[in-house]
């Protein structure tokens, strides 16, 4: 089973060239790869071998884990999940104690050198990290030992990422993200707080096509969700060009739907993939219900200011000539720079757009 | 729900249909591609900041043409021939019937309503193993 390549599980599972085809269309669009690119991955895809995984859980409150479970296109997640090995993880695993700790070993031994970890969770180090402990051991002692024998580490979530919430100040059990105490892997940081479902299976997704991890930006996340700033892509972006902003959460402004800017919004400086793949089946996302993104997916969060305090500085000057040249942009570029995904569609079929007088009917 | 219209709550749809213009834009291009060289191309709608304004722009301008089609293989497949010959809806979904991802396809046929070859070779053995158990029993 373990040899079996992704179109042979396929093709085993009565699924036909069209069904391959259409898996792996939906697989590039997952990764926000460009359309002409599912053939690449149509052809990686039909070689590829399926990997074991190990998901350690840290100091962290199971939100990723939650996050990851309410995946909202089952059909590709399902399949991913029947390609990958996932030989432990504590919340999902059957086996407890003993047998757990020993599916781990086993799982490790087997595929030394080549399998995938993915952390949630930040690490406590103060006294010697007794803060967190499994089976007696503590978490920096597990860490060291199941990376070791890593291929590479998934850090998923902004705890295992950069600290989080754990590493607020005053940091109470001296917590530190993985790459603090991992040096020697490549390591591709998933944050958010949790990360979008979908961010974190295309990952996986990525790793299982190509056998290589996608390309990441300075701060370690893949670029191809993490490429662009929640502002960038934000649907009230328009109202910011034209200085039109909400002062308060009951003003005009705010029932206008205006930027949130200065009520906060750290949209204009946190990178993350939410105004476009949004939340819980594509229905909304922050900005979207009224209130400013807090930027959860970038390091510091809790201790970058307060979060209804306006950024310091604006990020482009407001001019025609800029919004000008941004219109032109998006009419020449827009279609071809496919940077983040997916699809309002379930939620235009499965909640229409409501307005006033749907309301009072 | 009476005197919801006191409290003055305006739902606007603030993006307009602009990221919808350069779609067509980019189908226009494609066409052309088409005509010239016979390659078209591919647009992921999954990938793009369409707003409800957006969706409607692309379906009245695009319309319903002579083809329909749906593909039966991990969940369905709505293939759609547009008003505009040569463009094409695709719509996947999942055996829940949830989009799984949203394409406009410019070509002669896209490329998933094609039989495959080992598709083809699968039923021709299948099709042989009928007819032998046929002229058994015959």
């Amino acid at each position: 089973m373990r040899d079996e390549t992704m179109l042979e599980l396929l093709r085993r599972q009565g699924v036909s060239r069209r069904g391959f085809l259409k898996f792996c269309a939906a697989t590039a669009s997952m990764l926000a790869l460009p359309p002409s690119m599912a053939a690449a991955v149509a052809e990686a895809m039909a070689t590829a071998r399926r990997p074991t995984v190990i998901w350690l859980s840290f100091q962290e409150c199971t939100g990723c884990t939650e996050s990851l479970t309410r995946s909202h296109s089952p059909t590709l997640e399902s399949l991913l999940f029947d390609t990958i090995s996932l030989d432990y993880h504590e919340t999902l695993q059957a086996a407890a104690g003993t047998a757990a700790e020993a599916a781990r070993e086993a799982a490790m031994q087997n595929a030394w050198g080549n399998y995938l970890v993915l952390v949630d969770g930040s690490i406590p180090l103060k006294d010697g990290g007794v803060y967190a402990t499994v089976a007696g051991k503590s978490n920096l002692q597990t860490l060291r030992e199941v990376a070791e024998g890593a291929a590479a580490i998934v850090s998923i979530g902004t705890c295992a990422s950069y600290g989080g919430l754990p590493y607020a100040k005053p940091n109470p059990t001296g917590a530190v993200p993985v790459s603090e105490i991992i040096t020697d892997k490549p390591i591709i940081n998933v944050p958010g707080c949790p990360p979008i479902p979908v961010v974190m299976t295309a990952v996986l997704a990525h790793y299982l096509t190509f056998g290589t991890l996608p390309e990441l930006d300075g701060l370690g996340r893949p670029k191809a969700f993490y490429g662009e700033s929640i502002h960038e892509r934000c649907y009230r972006r328009p109202f910011y060009d034209r200085g039109l902003f909400a002062k308060s959460f009951d003003d005009e402004g705010a029932r206008n739907g205006w930027c949130l800017f200065e009520l906060g919004c750290k949209g204009p400086t946190t990178h993350n993939a939410c105004a476009t793949t949004k939340w819980n089946q594509g229905t909304s996302f922050p900005i979207q219900s009224g209130h400013g993104c807090l930027g959860c997916s970038e390091p510091d969060f809790w201790d970058a200011g307060g979060f209804y305090n306006t950024l310091s500085t604006p990020i482009t000057p407001v001019t025609g000539a800029a919004t000008a040249a941004l219109a032109a942009g998006a009419a020449t570029g827009l279609a071809v720079t496919l940077a983040n995904r997916r699809r309002k569609a379930n939620a235009r079929r499965a909640h229409p757009e409501v307005t006033i007088d749907d309301l009072e009917k | 729900m009476s005197g919801l219209g006191d409290i003055g709550i305006a739902v606007q749809e603030p993006g307009g249909d602009a990221n919808a213009r350069a779609v067509l834009r980019e189908i226009e291009t494609l066409l052309e591609r088409l005509l010239a060289s016979g390659e078209g191309g591919s647009i992921d709608l999954g990938g793009l900041p369409l707003s409800g304004a957006d969706y409607e722009l692309l379906e009245a301008t695009l319309g319903h043409g002579e083809v329909s089609a749906v593909i039966d293989s991990l969940g369905p497949t709505d293939v759609i021939e547009t008003a505009i010959p040569g463009v094409w809806w695709l719509t996947h979904c999942n055996a829940a019937e949830e989009v799984m991802a949203e394409f406009i396809e410019v070509g002669w046929c896209p490329q998933i309503v094609l039989a495959a070859q080992e598709d083809v070779s699968d039923g021709l053995q299948r099709l042989r193993a009928a007819l032998k158990e046929d002229g058994n029993a015959g």
